[in-house]
């Protein structure tokens, strides 16, 4: 994923630093994000998440460093690089002048897109956000949720190959994140490259083939989302029908057991799934009966605590 | 590092009128602050002042006072007009983060330079020619000069936006925009000749009056209706031209630098 030229890269970011006098808001970040991959880019708040996306999209100049878009390098062939990239900001940025409708037509305009076609793709969008009814008002008297398909169906209204978006579900119900996690998957299937940024963990995890984890500007885990889980092993809790008397015996204390006497509890941390089998086999050899048992897999909330340390 | 976006290239026309036509509908949305004061302030000024005080006055630049009074009156709107809404406009996108719309986009510094200031000129031209028609009912008075009269509206309109485009990045409140117009262009403006010929003020006034460039586009304006002028046309051309390019060179830099724009 990171490291050597990748010539299907979506984004490609080497060394970007960005100073604010003696600060660093990003310090060194590289990303290599593969044409069509659904690319998570998490950190806590002020990590340099939002910073990074903006200089990706022209929003920030940069201090130094290269950022590339499909091959088109963001300052030297900057027109042909912004027209491959939709971007859904954090903060609502719509014109209070026009129309919900206007709002993707002009848009459009602002790419170098007019006519015919670009109203009924207009249309269309309206439709498929569930947005018509509103296409003639003003994004002020929409819900919170229409304002996030209305960001969402702007990005798309040009047509970007690369899609950035920058806390999509921040605010909105379950029901809607499930419905806009949908659609991102839909149009990540149609070959729409994505890059998304969010506090919700779970929405990485269940969306995301690749993850960055930022902290203080600089990247301090790029994988596989899978590989990401891995570096935390999971755990399996055994509960005995009655307390150890002595010491935790010797097979077990060789598994990494820990004995909590208070619950009964043998904890196996970091354990592999296919060394489940032997270690219930090791507790039942040592005459202990067992009474209930508890695999808890690791999820990236836990990785991530690891990795950022809050 | 190089800033993101070129200054000066002009690739993107269906983007520019775009914008164009973006400022337009901002202006019809707000049309009971843009078109409508400025039309009603004339009539107010050429009954209190033109038809009625003129009444008293003799004929200046071989014209009735009333017919004197109207291109001064287009010039006062046309400025007043033309920096309030290129500033107001270009602040509240910030403000309301809108201009972000445009950040992305492809669309190059001169674009959206262009985008505003044709937007400003299309309004001003519009203002211009309903104080015009105010004018012809009021006291029949119409340009001798056609030419001289739509390229000093042009030419001041676009002075005026780029001008009010920079204080649109400069001000960090709605306030600092009002600061230019109350402490810079309505006290010079007013005595810049709108209301009498620097021919009548003092010596001293009249000297000093010659350091304030509305009082060279006042004149030079006032010159496509009557062919009188209290300078040389060409001087007045020359510094309003002069004072347009630099606002165009100084917008154009700020809005290529990113200058409160681009974080």
């Amino acid at each position: 994923m990171n490291g050597s030229h990748n010539p299907q890269s979506a984004l490609r970011v080497t060394d970007l630093v960005k100073r604010y006098g003696d600060f660093a808001a990003v310090d060194g970040v590289s990303l290599d994000v593969a044409s069509g991959d659904f690319f998570g880019f998490l950190g806590p708040n002020g990590a340099g998440k939002t910073t990074t996306i903006n200089a990706i999209v022209g929003l920030a100049t940069l201090t130094s460093g290269t950022i590339e878009i499909f091959g088109h390098d963001i300052v030297r062939d900057w027109r042909a690089a912004r027209r491959l990239v939709g971007l859904a900001p954090q903060e609502y940025n719509f014109d209070r002048y026009l129309s919900i409708r206007d709002v993707l037509i002009y848009q459009a305009g602002y790419y170098g897109l007019r006519g015919a076609a670009v109203r009924r793709r207009a249309d269309d969008l309206l439709a498929r956000f569930e947005l018509d009814s509103k296409a003639g008002d003003t994004f002020v008297k929409l819900s919170g949720g229409m304002k996030r398909r209305l960001s969402l169906a702007r990005a798309l209204i040009h047509e970007p190959q690369l899609l950035i978006l920058d806390e999509p579900t921040a605010g909105v119900d379950v029901e809607l994140r499930i419905e806009l996690w949908a659609l991102l998957r839909e149009l990540n299937a149609r070959g729409t490259t994505i890059i998304l940024t969010t506090h919700y963990l779970e929405e990485a995890e269940s969306l995301c083939r690749n993850i960055a984890i930022v902290e203080g500007g600089k990247i301090v885990a790029m994988e596989p989302t899978a590989k990401l889980l891995g570096r935390r092993g999971s755990t399996l809790h055994v509960t005995l029908e009655a307390p150890i008397a002595a010491l935790v015996p010797a097979s077990l204390a060789a598994r990494g057991a820990i004995y909590d006497a208070s619950t009964r509890t043998l904890a196996f941390p970091n354990i592999a799934p296919q060394a489940i089998a032997a270690t219930l086999a090791d507790i039942q050899a040592e005459g202990l009966a067992v009474a209930d048992v508890d695999f808890a897999r690791s999820n990236l909330q836990d990785v991530f605590l690891d990795l950022v340390g809050h | 590092m190089a800033n993101s976006m070129d200054v000066w290239g002009f690739r993107n026309p269906v983007g520019l009128a775009t914008l164009v036509k973006r400022e337009l509908v901002r202006t019809i949305k707000v049309i009971n602050q843009v078109i409508w004061p400025p039309i009603i302030t004339t009539i107010l000024y050429v009954l209190v002042f033109g038809l009625g005080l003129g009444s008293q006055v003799r004929a200046i630049q071989g014209v009735p006072y009333a017919a004197f009074l109207i291109p001064g009156l287009i010039m006062l709107q046309v400025i007043d007009q033309t920096y309030g809404e290129s500033s107001s406009s270009l602040f509240q996108g910030r403000f309301m983060y809108s201009i972000q719309e445009l950040l992305v986009a492809p669309l190059s510094a001169a674009e959206i330079v262009t985008g505003f200031i044709v937007a400003s000129i299309v309004r001003a031209l519009a203002i211009a020619m309903l104080i015009l028609g105010v004018g012809f009912v009021m006291v029949r008075t119409v340009p001798e000069n056609w030419t001289l009269y739509f390229g000093m509206t042009v030419l001041v309109a676009t002075l005026f936006a780029a001008i009010g485009m920079i204080f649109g990045l400069l001000a960090e409140k709605f306030d600092h925009i009002a600061v230019f117009t109350t402490f810079v262009i309505t006290p010079l403006v007013f005595v810049g000749g709108v209301f009498t010929s620097a021919k009548f003020l003092p010596p001293l006034v009249r000297q000093v009056s010659l350091f304030n460039p509305m009082f060279y586009m006042i004149d030079a304006f006032r010159y496509s209706f009557t062919g009188h002028s209290d300078v040389p046309l060409a001087l007045s051309l020359s510094i309003v031209c002069v004072l347009t390019a630099v606002s165009l060179v100084v917008v154009l830099r700020m809005i290529g630098a990113g200058y409160k724009l681009r974080v």
